[in-house]
C-alpha cells in the first residue's frame, strides 16, 4: 500500500498488535454476555477500548490520532455508521469520532472493521494520556513555522500503552502545534507543546497545567526550549510528577492542574528537573535518526500548482458570489502559492455540530481523493480540513460539499458552533446542548449577517465537564439543571490561542429560549455600538461585560 | 431526582435499566419482565417500587438488565417520566425524532 500522506503507516507489527487487542476483547465480550464477568468488573475493560454506555446505548469513541484519516479510514467510519449504527457519526472537541447506538456484542466485530483501515479505539476512555491533538493546518499553513505531526506521532508511540502512565490520577490530554498562533488550544490542556525550528534543531515550548471541566485554568509556561532529544525524558518526568503528587481521593480534585495550582509552577518546575536529574537521559533521547525513521513512514503530498491558478479562482468567485463568500470565510494561506487550505464546515444551519452522514463520509472521502491527496484532518472545533487543494481546483471542491450540503461558508462566524452531545446522549448532562444549537445555528444561519457579524466563536456544554470548552468561546453557554428543568448560563469573553482567557459568566441562567434571545440582542449591540473593524471580542475586551449583561437581561 | 417520598397524586414509580447485550433502555412490566417501550411499564406507588427494586435487582443478571433504578413519572398511556433526562430515555433523543421510541403525538409532555 502506499503511504498516506499526514499521518503515519503501519507497520505489521502494529496491525498483529490491534489483532490481539481485539482477541482479548472478544473474549471479554463473550465472558460478559454469559454472566461471567460482572459490570463492575467489565467496565474498565470496555472502557479501554473506548465503549461507553450512554443514555440510548453503548457508545463507541474511534481515535483519529492528531485527527488525520485518509479517505480509506473515513469510508471505513462511514461502513461502520451504516452497517453498526444509525447512519451517523459524530465528530468530538478532541478530533474523535463517536457512534451513538453501538450494541456491545457487535463491539469485537467493528473493532476488527476498524483495525482493516488502522484505526481503533484504545485509550480514548480511562485515565490514561488520551488522543495526541494537533494542529487542522499542520505541514500546510503559510504561519507554519514547522509540522508538528511527526513530533505528534512520536508522542503517541510513547504514550500508548505506556506501563507506568496506565492509571494515571485522571486522564490526561496533550495538544502539540508548529505555528505561533496555537491553533490546537495549547494553554487548555494538561501539557501543551508549541514547537519551533532552530539552528540545533526542533524546540518546544511547554505549557502545563491547563484545563476546562469545573476548575478552568489557563495553562503555565513549564519550560520555554526543550531540544528535541529531550522531549520525551521531559515529558516522561512531568507525567510522573503528576503521577506521584496528584490526587487520587477526590475526582474532582485529580487533574494535573490542580496539582501545579497547589504548590505552584516553579515547585512543580524543580520537581519536574529533580526527576529528570535521577533518570538515565540516554533511554530517552531523541536522536534525529529516530525522527527521521518516523518521518519516512509519512508521505509529503507532491504539490504541482498551475501557472494560471490565481486568474482562473478569480474568476470563479467573480462568477458565483456564494462561492466567493465561501472562499472568504472557509479557506486559509497555505505555503504554496498556488494551493489553499479549505475547511469543510459541519455546522450546516439547523444540523447537529459535528454530525455527519454515512453518505457524508463517503462523499468527502471521495473528495478528498478527488482534491486533497485523500487526506483529511478533523479540527478541533469539529469541522473538516483538506489541507492542499490547487487553487484552480477549489471551485469544482465547493460544488462538491455542495451536493454533500457541506458548504456552509460559516468558519469562525456565527454558525460554527461548538457543541457536545449533552443530554440527548450523554449520561452526565444537565441539559441539552444539541437544540440551542441547532437554534442559534438557524438564527444566524444567513450567510450575510454573519458575514457581518464577524469572527464570533460559541461554545455550549451540556455540563460543567466543559467538552463543548464553553469557558473558550467569545459566547459560552452552560447548561445547567434547576430542580429538574434545563437553564442555561451565558460566559463572555473566553478565547483559546496566545491570548488564552476565560470566559467570564454573565449572570443568572436562563431558559434555553430567553438564551437564545438574550444572545441576539448581545450581537445586536455589537452591531450597533463597535468601532470600525472591532471584533466582538475586541468590543467585550473594551467595555467589559457590562453593557452586555444589561441588554442580555433587559426583558428577563 | 425528585424523591419518591414526595409523589403527587398524578405520578407513580417506574422501574428502569439497560439492557446488557445493545445497552437499550428497557422499563419494568407488571409481571416483572422488561420491555422495550415505556407504554408497557408498570406504574407503581412507592411502597410497591420498593419492594419492586429489590426484586428486579437481585433479577437483573439473569435478565440480562443492569444498572436497575427507579424513575417517577406522570400517569398516563404512557406514563410520562418528569425529568428531562428520563423523558429522553423514554422517548428518544430529541434532536433525532427518526430515532423516537413512540410516535411524536405521545412524546409530548
Ligand atoms: S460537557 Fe457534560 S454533557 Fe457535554 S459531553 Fe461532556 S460530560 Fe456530556
Amino acid at each position: 500500500m502506499k503511504q498516506p500522506v499526514g499521518h503515519y503507516a503501519y507497520e505489521s507489527r502494529d496491525r498483529e498488535f490491534l489483532q490481539e487487542r481485539i482477541a482479548e476483547f472478544e473474549d471479554q465480550v463473550k465472558r460478559r454476555l454469559s454472566g461471567a464477568l460482572s459490570e463492575e468488573e467489565f467496565k474498565p475493560l470496555r472502557l479501554m477500548n473506548g465503549i461507553y454506555l450512554q443514555v440510548h446505548a453503548y457508545m463507541l469513541r474511534v481515535a483519529i490520532p492528531y485527527g488525520i484519516l485518509d479517505s480509506r479510514q473515513l469510508r471505513k467510519l462511514a461502513h461502520v455508521a451504516r452497517r453498526y449504527d444509525r447512519g451517523y457519526g459524530h465528530f468530538t472537541t478532541r478530533q474523535n469520532i463517536q457512534f451513538n447506538w453501538i450494541s456491545l456484542e457487535d463491539a469485537p466485530a467493528i473493532l476488527r472493521d476498524l483495525a482493516e483501515a488502522d484505526m481503533h479505539a484504545i485509550q480514548t476512555s480511562g485515565n490514561c494520556i488520551r488522543n495526541i491533538t494537533s494542529d487542522e493546518y499542520a505541514g500546510a499553513a503559510r504561519d507554519e513555522l514547522m509540522d508538528p505531526r511527526v513530533h505528534a506521532e512520536i508522542l503517541r508511540q510513547w504514550s500508548t500503552l505506556h506501563p507506568e502512565f496506565t492509571f494515571l490520577p485522571r486522564k490526561f490530554k496533550i495538544a502539540i502545534s508548529g505555528s505561533p498562533e496555537d491553533r490546537v488550544a495549547a494553554r487548555f490542556h494538561d501539557i501543551g507543546l508549541l514547537a519551533r525550528p532552530s539552528e540545533n534543531g526542533p524546540l518546544f515550548r511547554v505549557f502545563v497545567g491547563g484545563g476546562l471541566g469545573r476548575t478552568p485554568v489557563v495553562g503555565q509556561e513549564l519550560f520555554d526550549s526543550v531540544p528535541e532529544a529531550e522531549l520525551l525524558a521531559t515529558l516522561e518526568a512531568t507525567l510522573r510528577v503528576y503521577n506521584a503528587y496528584g490526587r487520587r481521593d477526590n475526582l474532582y480534585r485529580a487533574r494535573i492542574k490542580i496539582l501545579v495550582q497547589t504548590i505552584g509552577i516553579e515547585p512543580f518546575r524543580e520537581a519536574v528537573k529533580a526527576e529528570l536529574a535521577k533518570m538515565d537521559l540516554s533511554h530517552y533521547r531523541l536522536t534525529p535518526e529516530r525522527v527521521a525513521a518516523i518521518r519516512a513512514r509519512f508521505a509529503a503530498p507532491e504539490l504541482h500548482a498551475v501557472d494560471d491558478a490565481d486568474a482562473v479562482l478569480a474568476q470563479h468567485q467573480k462568477e458565483d458570489p456564494a462561492f466567493a463568500r465561501w472562499m472568504q470565510s472557509n479557506t486559509h494561506p497555505h505555503f504554496d502559492e498556488g494551493y489553499s487550505i479549505a475547511t469543510v464546515s459541519l455546522k450546516t444551519p439547523g444540523d447537529i455540530p459535528g454530525d455527519v452522514t454515512a453518505e457524508q463520509m463517503d462523499g468527502l472521502a471521495d473528495i478528498a481523493e478527488r482534491f486533497a491527496f485523500s487526506e483529511l484532518r478533523v479540527t478541533h472545533l469539529q469541522n473538516i480540513v483538506l489541507g492542499h487543494v490547487r487553487k484552480d481546483q477549489l471551485y469544482a471542491l465547493w460544488q462538491g460539499l455542495k451536493e454533500l450540503n457541506l458548504a456552509a461558508p460559516n468558519i469562525g462566524l456565527a454558525g460554527d458552533i461548538v457543541s457536545c452531545p449533552g443530554l440527548d446522549y450523554c449520561t452526565l448532562a444537565n441539559a441539552r446542548s444539541l437544540p440551542l444549537a441547532r437554534k442559534l445555528g438557524a438564527r444566524f444561519g444567513d450567510a450575510r449577517l454573519q458575514e457581518e457579524i464577524g469572527a464570533l466563536s460559541i461554545n455550549i456544554s451540556g455540563c460543567i465537564n466543559a467538552c463543548g470548552h464553553h469557558h473558550a468561546g467569545h459566547i459560552g453557554i452552560l447548561g445547567v439543571d434547576k430542580r429538574g428543568s434545563e437553564f442555561y448560563q451565558i460566559l463572555l469573553g473566553g478565547q483559546a490561542g496566545d491570548r488564552a482567557s476565560i470566559g467570564a459568566i454573565l449572570g443568572p441562567a436562563l431558559s434555553e429560549d430567553d438564551a437564545v434571545a438574550a444572545i441576539a440582542r448581545m450581537i445586536d449591540h455589537y452591531l450597533a455600538h463597535r468601532n470600525e473593524q472591532e471584533s466582538f471580542l475586541e468590543m467585550v475586551t473594551r467595555l467589559g461585560k457590562a453593557p452586555f449583561k444589561e441588554v442580555a437581561y433587559e426583558t428577563v | 431526582m425528585k424523591r419518591l417520598s414526595h409523589l403527587s397524586p398524578n405520578e407513580c414509580v417506574l422501574l428502569t435499566a439497560a439492557r446488557l447485550l445493545d445497552g437499550r433502555i428497557v422499563w419494568r412490566g407488571r409481571d416483572g419482565q422488561w420491555f422495550d417501550h415505556v407504554a408497557q411499564a408498570a406504574c407503581l406507588t412507592a411502597e410497591e417500587s420498593e419492594a419492586a427494586l429489590e426484586e428486579a435487582s437481585t433479577q437483573a443478571a439473569r435478565q440480562g438488565v443492569m444498572g436497575v433504578y427507579p424513575v417517577v413519572a406522570r400517569k398516563g398511556e404512557p406514563p410520562q417520566p418528569v425529568s428531562m433526562k428520563e423523558h429522553i430515555r423514554a422517548f428518544g433523543p430529541t434532536v433525532h425524532p427518526e430515532f423516537s421510541y413512540v410516535p411524536q403525538s405521545e412524546a409530548s409532555s
